[in-house]
């Protein structure tokens, strides 16, 4: 029935609705969580990585760049962190049109890009995708963690339809309602970066498929403010630091669990 | 569509330099705001005009129109203008000349400075006169869809701000005006004094040409807001006639109009030589010129010694 | 001659202009404002090719505006500095540059700092404690450098600032007549009678 309204983004079905969007947006729905809360000193991410398996090569992400793997976490400004949830090929072709708005921000106007005006940025250009003809939409939503002058530590997500709003707590993949309703029983408004990873953490525990957490399985990072110089600090862990904090919050693996699999 | 295509596809080095120039001000191209109601290129400021097809629009014409550096160029703009516009209680008065000179020859003697561009709004010429007349009529069209499309009449701080922006766009490309914008608005009496280097001053008095120093010198000392509306035009009359009589490039006639509340009306044409020996009426030596004055006043010492 | 100045104090920055607009020998209009209110923390005095300054100053508080009403806040001074040397900078090496030379006076509400951006018609931009644009900065700069105070009350500042334009109109040929006043704080921007 819908198969006529649904070849091209452009048209909306006798319903009112854009098909494809809905389907992008569907495609997210499976895809690998991530996951982000807002502290009063920071904001938190964690995104759990689908693409394993034994003979993936991650020696290269293992020390290099800022931290992650470069699947889920990326680094989208010095004050921004970007988390993707969807196909990857199209998040990398909007992460690095975000990093371009960023640079071309800090190119006009000497200043770091306010986290929203990034986040619209972004949803500008989602936005054209659901409206040209012949083009087919991202499929890829975001969580966007940042600092700015204007209003401090944000969280925004913004979804194939080119919306956006900003949160305190979300989660955006896989099981995004379960994480979201367990984050609405935990979240407290005051608070504050260590309480937020420990939120963060167990959230992801509890709503990720496997039973242990591992660096083979997760991306985290934070960012906060440098006591010193005042500016925003983000930290994207690399795996050894992600199996320590694991460690430090008890949610590591059992010893047992690496020696079945060696 | 392909267009679009390109402009959101973010692979290959010429898209991605084409969106990091086009990225702050031009992303949506002005056909995407729509039709722009069907007024075309109307409904922008900026018309259509067309520029001679050479490299330099003004080193061409300076080339053919500079008399000073060479006395046999083939076009000689008409420079030499008195032209003054004054505010006060009663409306505005405007007064200008009427000599049209080119180079050293008077061209003519019977030129009207004062553009009527509606019943309620006057221009003044001084610079070039082709481009005065020019530019004020094609202010008049604009004025007039102005009022067809909002049903009121565009005020002068309008009608003179569109006038400036027009101008600005021709910037450095010959055009040569120096006019004021007079008229009566809902805000009462108003006089803008425009300039082809763009500038647009709202103020009281204004005078503009090589006379405009001699027309000040009377204007300004005999100038308070509370004239009534007979000194007012007589104020402006005189203050033409003193740069007609003193400024080589104006004179001939003054032509003098007076604007009021339901718009302008045109007072007289008056020769300066008569202005200098009988003034204004037909009465013999009551006229505006020193001697004629002195004598005056010399000839009323006798009557009183006597 | 145009002149203006500018210097900071204590959580405020004054700037001054002088009102006329001359055209060859004669002086058109003694009451001009030369010093825009581009956002409300934010002043802008101008001077320089006459046209120039009216088409570039309305075109910065256009874009400053629509920048507010896009974001419901406005860029910060150093951000909006930025923004208008860069336009400037653009504008100089297209084939008709805009002539204008600017002194931006802004308060940061977010830092709570004043700031002042001393900025020329060939896109240079420095941030000073004090500025001067015309030929009254020949006499203003050096009488600056011995009086002014970052630290001063906003009376102490305009006192410094009267000393300036008690100097240019004792030593200066053709030294303008009388000067607009605007100041710039926490509370926002507004004029002020010497």
């Amino acid at each position: 029935m819908s198969r006529r309204y649904d070849s091209r983004t452009t048209i909306f079905s006798p319903e009112g609705r854009l098909y494809q969007i809905e389907y992008a947006m569907e495609a997210i729905s499976h895809a690998g969580t991530v996951l982000g809360v807002l502290a009063k000193d920071g904001v938190v991410l964690a995104a759990e990585k689908k693409v394993t398996g034994k003979l993936l090569d991650l020696s290269g992400a293992k020390e290099g760049g800022y931290g992650g793997s470069g699947e889920k976490i990326f680094l989208l400004n010095s004050n921004v962190i970007g988390g993707v949830a969807g196909l990857t090929a199209d998040a990398n072709s909007l992460i690095n049109y975000a990093r371009s708005a960023a640079q071309q921000h800090l190119l006009q106007y000497n200043e770091d890009i306010p986290v929203e005006l990034l986040a619209q940025r972004l949803c500008d250009m989602k936005q054209g995708y659901t409206q040209y003809g012949g083009l087919r939409p991202f499929g890829v939503s975001l969580l966007y963690a940042g600092y700015d002058q204007h209003y401090q530590f944000q969280l925004y997500h913004s979804d194939p339809s080119g919306n956006y709003s900003g949160w305190k707590a979300t989660c955006i993949g896989a099981n995004n309602g379960t994480a979201q309703s367990l984050l609405k029983q935990e979240y407290k408004d005051d608070i504050e970066v260590k309480a937020a990873i420990s939120l963060v953490l167990k959230t992801m525990s509890k709503t990720m498929d496997s039973t242990t957490l591992g660096s083979e399985k997760l991306e985290f990072a934070v960012i906060t403010l440098d006591p010193e110089t005042k500016t925003p600090k983000a930290k994207i862990y690399k795996p050894d630091e992600i199996d320590e904090l694991l460690k430090a919050e008890g949610l590591a693996k059992k010893e047992d669990d690496n020696a079945m699999k060696t | 569509m392909n267009s679009i295509a390109n402009r959101f596809s973010t692979t290959g080095p010429l898209s991605e330099l084409k969106k990091v120039q086009s990225f702050e001000d031009d992303e949506f191209a002005d056909s995407a705001w729509g039709s722009e109601a069907g007024f075309g290129s109307l409904a922008k400021g900026v018309p259509n005009f067309t520029v001679p097809s050479v490299p330099d629009p003004s080193a061409f014409l300076r080339l053919h129109t500079d008399d000073f550096a060479d006395p046999n160029c083939r076009i000689k703009i008409q420079h030499g203008t008195t032209t003054l516009a004054f505010r006060f209680q009663g409306g505005v008065i405007v007064a200008v000349d009427s000599r049209a000179t080119a180079g050293s020859y008077v061209a003519s003697g019977t030129v009207k400075k004062v553009i009527e561009i509606n019943p309620y709004l006057l221009g003044t010429m001084a610079g070039g006169a082709a481009d005065c007349q020019y530019w004020e009529t094609y202010l008049g069209i604009h004025c007039r869809l102005h009022e067809l499309r909002n049903r009121e009449r565009i005020s002068v701080s309008a009608a003179s701000k569109y006038l400036s922006n027009l101008v600005y766009s021709y910037k450095g490309m010959g055009l040569s005006m120096g006019t004021m914008i007079c008229g009566w608005d809902k805000t009462g009496p108003a006089v803008f004094y425009v300039d082809s280097d763009g500038t647009r001053l709202k103020g009281d008095i204004f005078s503009v040409g090589s006379g405009s120093t001699f027309a000040y010198g009377v204007l300004d000392q005999g100038y308070h807001w509370d004239l009534t509306d007979e000194e007012a035009q007589e104020l402006g009359r005189r203050s033409i006639y003193a740069a007609g009589h003193r400024d080589a490039f104006s004179g001939n006639t003054c032509n003098l109009y007076h604007v009021k509340e339901d718009g302008w009306k045109f007072i007289g044409n008056y020769d300066i030589s008569k202005l200098h020996y009988d003034g204004p009426g037909e009465t013999p030596g009551a006229g505006y010129g020193y001697d004629v004055r002195i004598e005056r006043t010399a000839g009323a010492h006798v009557v009183a010694q006597a | 001659m145009e002149t203006s100045f500018a210097l900071t104090g204590k959580g405020y920055v004054i700037v001054a202009s002088d009102t006329t607009a001359a055209r060859s020998i004669v002086k058109m209009k003694t009451d001009e404002d030369k010093i825009k209110v581009v956002s409300p923390h934010l002043l802008m005095s101008y001077s320089g090719e006459p046209g120039d300054t009216i088409q570039f100053s309305e075109y910065v508080e256009r874009n400053l505006r629509l920048f507010h009403i896009r974001n419901n806040y406005s860029l910060r001074p150093s951000a909006a500095a930025s923004w208008i040397r860069r336009s400037l900078a653009q504008s100089l090496r297209s084939r008709k540059p805009y002539s204008v030379n600017l002194m931006l006076s802004g308060y940061d509400v977010t830092e709570e700092k004043p700031h002042l951006y001393w900025i020329d018609y060939l896109g240079t931009m420095t941030e000073v404690p004090f500025g001067a644009h015309g030929y009254g900065s020949y006499f203003a700069l050096s009488l600056l450098d011995r009086y002014h105070d970052p630290e001063a009350t906003l009376e102490e500042g305009l006192a410094t600032l009267q000393r300036c334009i008690e100097e240019v109109a004792k030593r200066l040929v053709v030294s303008p007549g009388k000067y607009k006043v605007k100041v710039v704080d926490k509370d926002g921007a507004r004029e002020i009678e010497l």
